[in-house]
């Protein structure tokens, strides 16, 4: 039987880094693999080698501490954000986004750092992770490195990363622990469905932001607003940020207006 | 790929085609086709199975993952030729109609109750929303779960009114 | 009253039974057509085409030939073979032109599924692309591209259609009734309104699948996951001229099917790559995606209504105009045309009618059958409409209504009289509007609105429906005892999930006096060996299968009883039975059970005497005529179902996003076979309503391209989609040529969910709502007065 690739699931970082290096392109990563699967089905992506870092030792660690703050492995499933009692004390921002992604047994895969990696502009964990002033850390043979999350969007489903690189792990400061939050999202029925837009609001010690998905190539981040910013300067900020675009989902103006709405009411949600 | 998984009890020592999902493997491998295809996009949920005792869509994880796991599909549900509790409650509340959402909708029960053994009626939707079914309008599916879980009281039971 | 205990021993309709086929569904047992395998299977894999108009220049399939594992290879060009329901419009594979996006043009049948998906790519195909025709309403324009410029050249069934050679129209159904001008002359008020549906999918959880195997002598073997298997068997051997009894079709379990399993759609392709791979059965499952384009939808429709109402708030005259799009072929839309045509007033009385309908050929995916038949659309204009009407004329939109109802006296639009059996819409009607408290909102619900900031509204329709089938339609039941005293009942309407296989052990059951554990319903359905039916189509299996199986069931009886009387030494007349024996009224002592008179009796000698007790039934519609082609004129109606529906919706006044809270829907069906499948077949089509009213849509791009082939995009509802309540009542006005009075039910809680739900919003926020599906961007452009969204996307983004 031919296979249309090749399958690997290294089980520490340097097995998983020379697989990387070895093919280049042509390798992709499997975590959740519920965004590369579909890529695969539908001809998106055309990979030789498939690289499983599930079996990776340590990379579904969830861990939480006062100096460091949160730290998601490339494993870490959504679901077990979901369900974290760290998160959902410390951030529940980002268990309200987790539990807007598709449906219970896809979050049982998807990881979060798939999500982010995946570059989607629509990424539900987006918003959230970018208003809690998220960090990706980077790894690959040549040495590690770390990019504020607002920064590692380049356009849609691009990213900084190099080919031989992977985000190992996906930290949330603990400055941003206890923010107010809460995202809302624009979808076409109740049930599991794409944002047509998300926003997420965070207020914490007078300093407020705005994450907004779908609305331009890559996820947004507004920031340098503050609690004493009328309702009107924020909505201002985001309407100057956005880009959004009309599809088969939902139309610009739509998106524009629902965005505004969205802003003005999680804003008074949080203040 | 040389692969041994768990499925339903038995080991299976097989060469895994490394494209294929583990849906197809679990189908035309293993010939276990009770687990049903409806879009191979992890949109509908019909090839719901446990993996390692969570529920998977089973046509978005490579069969290839699966080494070394284990796997239970809906060929396991009735121990020895009797029906579960919940298929049972799936029989009495008219919860099947085609049959072809059924293997995956009882895999995301049995999911449910195991973290949440009296689901209320909003959790119960939550925990089969990813499972599509265009025949029951899930109402009936809903009143098993709530059957199954000791929750039917004269107010949940639904029933046909007469004018 | 309601259903609490569920029963399989119960012996009368009416009762719970449980589903006779829920053991093998739940436990993975039930074999689908997806299911099935068999020894030197090869796999099918479909070259589609990926524009929506063009001609096709070459096709060079060497590189796919040469593949090792391919036994074979084909073209439109080697197959002339014509398909079509109603007017032969279609080539098994697309010949010199590409009529639209995802149109077959070859194939491939290999030793597996991943070969033949290579061997597919393979294929190169150079098109000579063509601007296409995309909307209907400019496909009737005499400037337009023709997409069959050969229609005058076609065969067609000649009672029923009309096409027009030489434009996009295969077919045109009129309608005439009393006098147009006079109706509109005595109108106080005449509202014109224009209403729209775009096409949607079925979207049954198991997509089309079939497995044909053609052996030499011509020995073709068909499984498949289709409605109808005579049909089917019977327009294969129409397109291969090949005789009836060379053909068998096997239906196994079916995984919904909702209309796009009639007819006829993969097995003429899988017959001929089989036929060209020597014989081996070819096997071909569509992907999802392949479901939406090569698979068929439900047809558009534009439909233009224009009424004419009497200071009393009395409708005088309704003129009635619709443009059914068909797509690239004429398939199903053609009857759906003609159906729609003669229902297209509703269950009103309306004195003076005036309908053209036309089919409209297009550069689309074409359309079938969908549950409804046309109902489902045309009752979004139409109700809509009836709601526009009534704030027109001042009038409670429920008051308008009942005022304008068809009653006992009233004609139809075909002039078929009514009376007090053919069913009660009003029941129906104030059914629904009570479950919903129509026309007020309650105390909680004036709680929640001032809480929440939404809005609450209140929105009604009505419905009706015929099955739209041949004035002749006929079927058969076969019963037949087994010799320790149960049955097994044979009919060839399929069980596609709608509970057929139930109610009809049930009405055996119950015809027997028996328990329904005795009586088993053959699952898989055989043209070799199941008598005859046309199709599982039309909500008319019940009335006619179930007169079936109460003959077959009296003439096993009359079997039986014969054969009694003779070992009782006694008259039939004074024998009576139970479960187990026939016994002599006055002396129950003396009898004989039916085991023993089973497969012939035996006398203590060794003597043998009757013989296998198996009965038969048929049926056939009583008095139905075909129409007049110009004035429409005739009875077309096997029965009508009416039902109405009562929605509560709640709505986001700024930005358009709502939720129903409830649906209550009544239906009139005669009687109540089995409350719990009936339920649960109302329910269901409810929701399916629910989703076509909310969600769902084919989406274009201005070259033709289907944008939204998936349930990424293409969403239908799911378990949180839910209302917060939803109650189904039933109504039982005996249908007195009805089984046990019953008539049937399956389409109709599906249609005029729409309206109920669009003029709920309506009344909670003053949106005037005229094109389907109500997104909440609809709602928000409606209640903001913008512009409505442009639901074709004629700015074509870059694909």
């Amino acid at each position: 039987m031919n296979d249309l690739f090749k399958y690997r699931a290294p089980t520490s970082r340097a097995e998983l880094f020379s697989l990387l290096a070895a093919h280049g392109e042509g390798a992709r990563i499997l975590a959740g693999g519920t965004d590369l699967l579909v890529d695969i089905r539908s001809g998106l992506v055309r990979p030789e080698l498939v690289i499983n870092l599930k079996k990776v030792e340590d990379f579904s660690e969830l861990t939480w501490s006062q100096s460091e703050g949160l730290i998601i492995g490339p494993a870490t499933t959504v679901n077990d954000v979901l369900h974290d009692a760290k998160v959902r004390d410390c951030y529940p921002l980002l268990a309200d986004c987790a539990l807007t992604i598709a449906s219970h047994q896809l979050r049982n895969r998807a990881t979060v750092i798939g999500n982010i990696a995946h570059a989607s502009p629509g990424a539900d964990m987006a918003p959230g992770l970018l208003c809690l002033g998220a960090r990706v850390q980077i790894a690959s043979q040549r040495g590690r490195r770390e990019v504020p999350l607002k920064d590692f969007f380049t356009g849609v489903k691009r990213t900084v990363l190099s080919h031989d690189e992977i985000v190992e792990a996906i930290t949330v400061p603990p400055g941003t622990a206890g923010s107010r939050g809460s995202y809302r999202k624009l979808k076409r029925i109740d049930g599991h469905d794409l944002a047509l837009v998300g926003v997420a609001v965070t207020s914490k010690d007078g300093a407020v932001r705005v994450g907004i998905g779908s609305a331009a190539p890559t996820p947004l981040l507004i920031e340098g607003l503050t609690d004493a910013d009328p309702a009107d300067a924020v909505v201002a900020a985001a309407r100057e940020a956005i880009r959004p675009i009309s599809d088969l989902r939902c139309s610009k103006e739509y998106r524009e207006y629902m965005i505004e709405v969205f802003v003005r009411r999680l804003l008074e949600e949080v203040r | 790929m040389w692969m041994s998984v768990e499925v339903n009890g038995h080991i299976y020592e097989r060469e895994v085609t490394e494209h294929w999902t583990l849906l197809r493997f679990l189908r035309e491998d293993l010939e276990l086709t009770g687990t049903k295809d409806g879009c191979s996009a992890g949109e509908c949920g019909a090839c719901t199975v446990m993996l390692n005792g969570e529920a998977v869509n089973a046509c978005m994880v490579l069969a290839a993952e699966a080494d070394g796991a284990t796997v239970e599909t809906i060929e396991a549900e009735a121990a020895k030729g009797e029906l579960s509790e919940i298929q049972a409650a799936f029989a009495r509340n008219y919860a099947v109609q085609c049959g072809y959402c059924t293997a995956g909708m009882v895999m995301s029960v049995r999911e449910l109750l195991r973290h949440n053994p009296k689901p209320t009626v909003a959790e119960i939707k939550e925990g089969i929303e990813g499972n599509l079914c265009r025949c029951t309008g899930y109402q009936q599916i809903i009143e098993a779960v709530l059957d199954v879980s000791g929750q039917i009281t004269n107010e949940t039971r639904g029933g046909l009114k007469y004018v | 009253m309601s259903d609490t205990t569920v029963s399989s021993v119960a012996t009368r309709v009416g009762d719970n039974v449980q589903r006779v086929d829920d053991t093998a569904k739940l436990t993975g047992g039930a074999m689908y057509a997806s299911d099935l395998v068999f020894a030197g299977m090869l796999h099918a894999q479909v070259k589609k085409s990926p524009h929506a108009r063009a001609k096709i220049v070459a096709i060079n399939t060497s590189k796919a030939e040469n593949l090792p594992g391919v036994h074979a290879v084909l073209t439109g060009k080697e197959l002339d073979y014509r398909i079509g329901l109603y007017v032969a419009d279609k080539d098994i594979l697309a010949k010199d032109a590409v009529r639209h996006f995802g149109e077959a043009v070859a194939a491939v049948a290999a030793e597996s599924l991943d070969i033949a998906s290579r061997a597919v790519d393979l294929i190169d195909v150079e098109y000579e692309v063509l601007p296409p025709v995309l909307s209907q309403m400019d496909a009737l324009d005499e400037s337009s591209p023709l997409v069959h410029p050969d229609l005058g050249s076609y065969d067609y069934v000649k009672a029923s259609f009309s096409p027009q050679p030489g434009t996009n129209i295969p077919n045109i159904t009129k309608i005439r009734k009393g006098d147009i001008d006079a109706g509109f002359a005595e109108a106080k008020w005449i509202v014109k309104r224009e209403y729209t549906n775009p096409s949607v999918q079925h979207v049954p959880l198991e997509t089309h699948v079939a497995i044909v195997e053609w052996k030499a002598g011509d020995e073709v073997t068909i499984w498949s996951s289709a409605q109808s298997p005579f049909t089917l068997r019977d327009l294969f051997c129409r397109a291969f001229k090949l005789p009836h009894n060379k053909v068998r079709v096997v239906i196994p379990h079916v995984g919904g099917a909702f209309g796009g399993k009639a007819g006829i759609h993969l097995e003429p392709l899988l017959a001929c790559l089989s036929r060209k791979a020597g014989g081996r059965p070819v096997k071909f499952q569509a992907t999802r995606e392949e479901e939406f384009s090569l698979l068929p939808c439900r047809s558009a429709l534009t439909y233009r209504i224009k009424t004419g109402v009497d200071a009393d708030g009395r409708i005088t005259a309704q003129k009635l105009l619709m443009y059914w799009d068909s797509g690239a072929y004429a398939d199903y839309a053609v009857n759906v045309t003609r159906a729609s045509a003669y229902s297209a007033g509703g269950p009103y009385d309306i004195p003076n009618a005036w309908v053209d309908a036309y089919t409209i050929y297009t550069n689309k995916p074409w359309g079938t059958a969908y549950r409804g038949f046309g109902h489902v659309e045309f009752f979004w204009g139409l109700e809509r409409h009836m709601e526009l009407v009534a704030q027109v004329i001042g009038m409670d939109p429920l008051e308008f209504r009942k005022k304008n109802l068809l009653k006992p006296g009233s004609t139809t639009l075909t002039g078929e009289k009514i009376n007090e059996h053919t069913g009660d819409p009003l029941k129906c009607l104030e059914a629904a509007a009570k479950a919903i408290n129509y026309g007020r909102l309650t105390p909680e619900e004036e709680e929640r609105q001032a809480r929440t900031g939404r809005r609450i509204g209140k929105g009604i329709a009505t419905l009706h429906k015929a099955p739209a089938m041949p004035s002749f339609t006929t079927t058969a039941a076969v019963i037949k005892m087994n010799s320790d005293g149960s049955v097994v009942v044979n009919i060839a309407l399929t069980e596609i999930g709608q509970g057929t296989a139930t109610v009809v052990a049930q009405m055996a059951a119950d015809r027997l006096r028996f328990p329904v554990s005795l009586v088993k319903v053959a699952v898989e359905r055989d043209t070799d060996k199941d008598p005859f039916d046309w199709q599982t189509v039309a909500s008319k299996g019940l009335l006619l299968t179930g007169n079936a199986v109460i003959a077959a069931c009296d003439d096993l009886l009359r079997q039986a009883y014969s054969d009694a009387a003779q070992v009782l030494r006694a008259q039939t007349a004074d024998l009576d039975h139970d479960a187990e024996r026939i016994f002599i009224k006055q002396r129950p002592e003396e009898s004989v059970t039916f085991a023993a008179l089973s497969i012939g009796y035996v006398y203590p000698n060794g003597n043998g005497i009757g013989g296998p007790l198996i009965g038969l039934g048929r049926y056939t519609a009583q008095g139905l005529t075909s129409l007049d082609k110009e004035t429409g004129q005739g009875l077309p109606a096997l029965d009508w179902t009416y039902g109405a529906h009562g929605v509560i919706a709640e709505v986001d006044p700024e930005t358009g996003e709502y939720k129903v809270i409830k649906i209550a829907s009544a239906f009139d069906v005669g009687k109540v076979i089995n409350p719990g499948t009936m339920r649960g077949q109302c329910i269901g089509g409810m929701i399916q309503g629910l989703g076509t009213a909310q969600c769902e849509s084919y989406i274009y791009d201005g070259h033709g391209h289907l944008l939204n082939p998936s349930l990424t995009d293409n969403k239908i509802l799911t378990s949180k989609d839910l209302p917060e309540e939803i109650e189904c009542i039933a109504v039982e006005t005996p249908q007195l040529d009805g089984p046990f009075g019953a008539r049937g039910v399956g389409e109709h809680p599906m249609i005029s969910v729409a309206p109920a739900l669009a003029n709920a919003i309506h009344d909670a926020t003053g949106a005037e709502l005229t094109h389907m599906p109500v997104r909440f961007e609809d709602v928000w452009r409606a209640i903001h007065n913008e512009q409505p969204i442009d639901t074709w996307v004629t700015k074509a983004p870059a694909v």
